[in-house]
């Protein structure tokens, strides 16, 4: 269901305004309006002076190094630890962080040596049977170049400049490296290293640029060192990690004046929401209707009298923020329904619908004994492993359990155990159909879902239009529903499973609907009030997805099964085992996603109202979360 | 002979069915995916679009299954 919200505004003396944000921030149960979009706020909104402007600002920055610093550590302890004052936090920093930084730094620093000095080895030992051993002769220097097989002409065109400038006194090697690449080494003299330099500079040529280290050692002896070194830099890399950490620990109150420092900055950002004179401010906002007594509590808390809250009128073209809240069992799949996007304030909160359905659903489809076992096992092992580490996960994991007893259930009712292997193996026969065999009941069990999920869905469009009062939706609800009443009958009459003096009255039925959709839309209607009714009809069919899927995931087992009984027993339970898991990781996805989207689009079609506003709590974030 | 016809017709209904919902989610994912890089809060529309044309195999599968019970006796 939808929380019923409040419009609240909390009024008081200006010399409360600090104490009073900051109840209501540690309370998390009211979401702000912006004053200048209420109209029933007549004071204007508090603008902040260069004050506050400036300590927004520096809070900020403070907030951002420790924020830095912190991340270079990946053990931080439990916050336990009060932060210290802000002007000891800030004097701290300063003394403490350029200390930490300079480790940080050096680490990057070890860490691009680690990432590069493995490029330069590979680029040297390519180059290096080309070195003949004139190139180490005192006087001259060495320069390596790579380049691109397809542009090797660019060596000739180098050895003619080179001849120009030096009058023959150089020396090119150059051989090919690999398919790709020629290498080339090139002696020249060293009194003329700067021509050589912007020569290199001007040719479409790689110079292979060493390491500071390294650049005036041979290049047989550099390799030697990069090699010795990568083996160092692994060790220098994980002391100095642990340096840095060491000195993060040392300081646990940063991580409680980090989490206090956001709760300052909220607080302080909020006050631009306010409305304000010399003396007085006004907050505006939405309360969850149950939590006004509570509300109404903290304020009184804050000033004798000083501060009051008064329930504000409603404008018709403001809209609440929603706030869903569902038992238990159902909550898991609130963030489902809101993926779509949140339902509007007022309309009906589809999340105890879709915990009935889509399990039941996904239970249809893949409808197997053992799948549904184990899929319930792996959701209570993920439930119980990220019940502290990730509570969000731990919850989602019911939708999965819910799913998984469907499964169960299913597969008694199609007597499937790893496909047919119960019925190979123990004779099990199915409590109502084998879905390998009876393809025309199950999709004639499909479409009569469908039909009765689609007709729920519009009976419920019915509702939430006639409580939103919007006349034309509830014409175009009760002619969607005759129109599908009468095309269901039709169907029963064609097949003969109704009787068929029914015919007439269903055909009546039907052009009475289709003539309401007709009128609900104007003239438009003659062209969608039609259209109108082969959607419905493709919504209706479309849950032979059921079938489809199901079956698909019978004949995967039955072909895991084949496949197992073809080698000896050990070969065939490791090949039957594969494929079942595959087929199981299949009958996860698939189901699911099909389950969805039958919600999204066929159901939620006929009544969701979306694209409510979230209820968004002014409090401290980790509440929120 | 016509056994062997009616299988390809069903397997030509769900087959062409296929393809024509995969070139329609080719285009709907390349074009949804670059939408999440702007705006990740439309994942849910973009999972709904994505499904959208999977009705097409659906009913290519409603075919095949007339093909197969209704003609197929």
């Amino acid at each position: 269901m939808l929380v019923p919200m409040t419009k609240v505004h909390v009024i008081g003396h200006r010399r409360q305004l600090q104490a009073t944000l900051e109840a209501l921030h540690r309370s998390s149960s009211i979401h702000l309006i912006d004053v200048t979009e209420d109209a029933s706020v007549t004071l204007p909104p508090l603008s902040a002076d260069d004050d506050q402007l400036q300590q927004i600002e520096d809070l900020r920055y403070l907030k951002a190094r420790i924020d830095g610093l912190l991340a270079l550590s990946d053990d931080l302890p439990s916050p336990v630890v009060p932060a210290p004052e802000l002007g000891d936090l800030r004097t701290e920093i300063d003394e403490i962080a350029p200390r930490i930084e300079e480790l940080a730094y050096e680490l990057t620093r070890l860490e691009t040596e680690l990432e590069t000095l493995p490029r330069h080895v590979r680029s040297l030992e390519r180059l290096v049977p080309l070195l003949p051993e004139l190139t180490q002769l005192e006087g001259y220097d060495t320069d390596a170049v790579i380049l691109d097989a397809r542009h090797a002409a660019t060596l000739g065109e180098l050895n003619v400049a080179l001849n120009e400038l030096l009058a023959g006194n150089f020396e090119i090697i150059s051989g090919q490296v690999d398919t790709d690449t020629v290498g080339a080494v090139i002696v020249t003299p060293k009194s003329a290293k700067t021509d050589i330099q912007s020569l290199l500079g001007r040719q479409q040529v790689n110079r292979v640029r060493l390491p500071h280290r390294y650049e005036s050692v041979p290049f047989r002896d550099a390799i030697t060192m990069m090699k010795r070194r990568l083996t160092e830099l692994p060790i220098e890399i994980t002391s100095l990690r642990e340096r840095i950490s060491d000195e993060i620990r040392r300081h646990p109150g940063w991580i409680t004046a980090s989490v206090s420092l956001a709760e300052r900055l909220e607080q302080l950002t909020a006050l631009r929401h306010l409305g304000a004179t010399s003396h007085t401010f006004v907050v505006s906002g939405w309360v969850p209707t149950p939590q006004l007594a509570k509300i109404a509590g903290i304020v009184a808390d804050v000033g004798t009298g000083e501060v009051i809250v008064e329930t504000a009128p409603i404008s018709p073209d403001e809209r609440p923020p929603v706030l869903m809240s569902n038992r238990s069992l159902a909550r898991p799949f609130e963030p489902l329904v809101s993926l779509l996007s949140a339902p509007q304030y007022g309309s009906l909160d589809p999340t105890t619908l879709m915990m009935i359905f889509l399990p039941l659903f996904f239970g249809m489809m893949l409808g197997d004994v053992v799948y549904g076992l184990l899929l319930g096992g792996i959701a209570l092992y993920v439930r119980r492993r990220t019940r502290d580490s990730s509570p969000a996960v731990s919850e989602f994991s019911k939708v999965f359990l819910l799913a998984a007893i469907w499964t169960v259930i299913w597969g008694v009712v199609f007597g499937e155990v790893l496909g047919d292997l119960g019925h190979r193996l123990f004779d099990l026969e199915p409590i109502w159909i084998n879905r390998e065999e009876a393809l025309q009941p199950l999709l004639i069990f499909s479409i009569a879902v469908g039909a009765a999920h689609v007709t729920l869905g519009v009976a419920l469009g019915i509702w939430t239009a006639g409580r939103m009062r919007d006349r034309k939706k509830l014409g175009t609800s009760i002619g969607t529903l005759l129109a599908l009443v009468g095309l269901m009958s039709i169907v029963g009459v064609a097949v003969d499973r109704l009787p068929d003096g029914l015919m007439t009255p269903a055909v009546a039925v039907v052009v009475v609907g289709t003539v309401l959709l007709i009128a609900m839309e104007g003239p438009i209607g003659l062209l969608t009030g039609p259209l109108e009714l082969m959607g419905l009809t493709g919504n209706v069919l479309s849950y032979l997805r059921i079938a489809a899927i199901g079956i698909a995931s019978v004949y995967l087992a039955r072909v895991a099964n084949e496949l197992g009984s073809l080698g000896p027993l050990w070969l065939g339970v490791i090949i039957a085992g594969l494929f079942h898991a595959l087929n199981l990781a299949l009958g996860v996805f698939s189901p699911t996603i099909q389950a969805l989207r039958l919600h999204y689009v066929e159901f939620f079609g006929k009544f969701y109202e979306g694209e409510g506003v979230p209820f968004e709590p002014f409090g401290p974030l980790q509440r929120k979360e | 002979m016509e056994v062997g016809l009616l299988a390809v017709g069903a397997g030509l209904a769900i087959g062409l069915a296929a393809i024509a919902t995969g070139y329609a989610q080719a285009r709907i994912g390349s074009a949804g995916i670059g939408a999440l890089a702007e705006k990740p809060e439309l994942t849910g529309r973009v999972i709904l679009l994505l499904a959208l044309p999977e009705t097409l195999v659906i009913l290519g599968f409603a075919v095949a299954a007339m093909i197969i019970l209704l003609l197929g006796g």
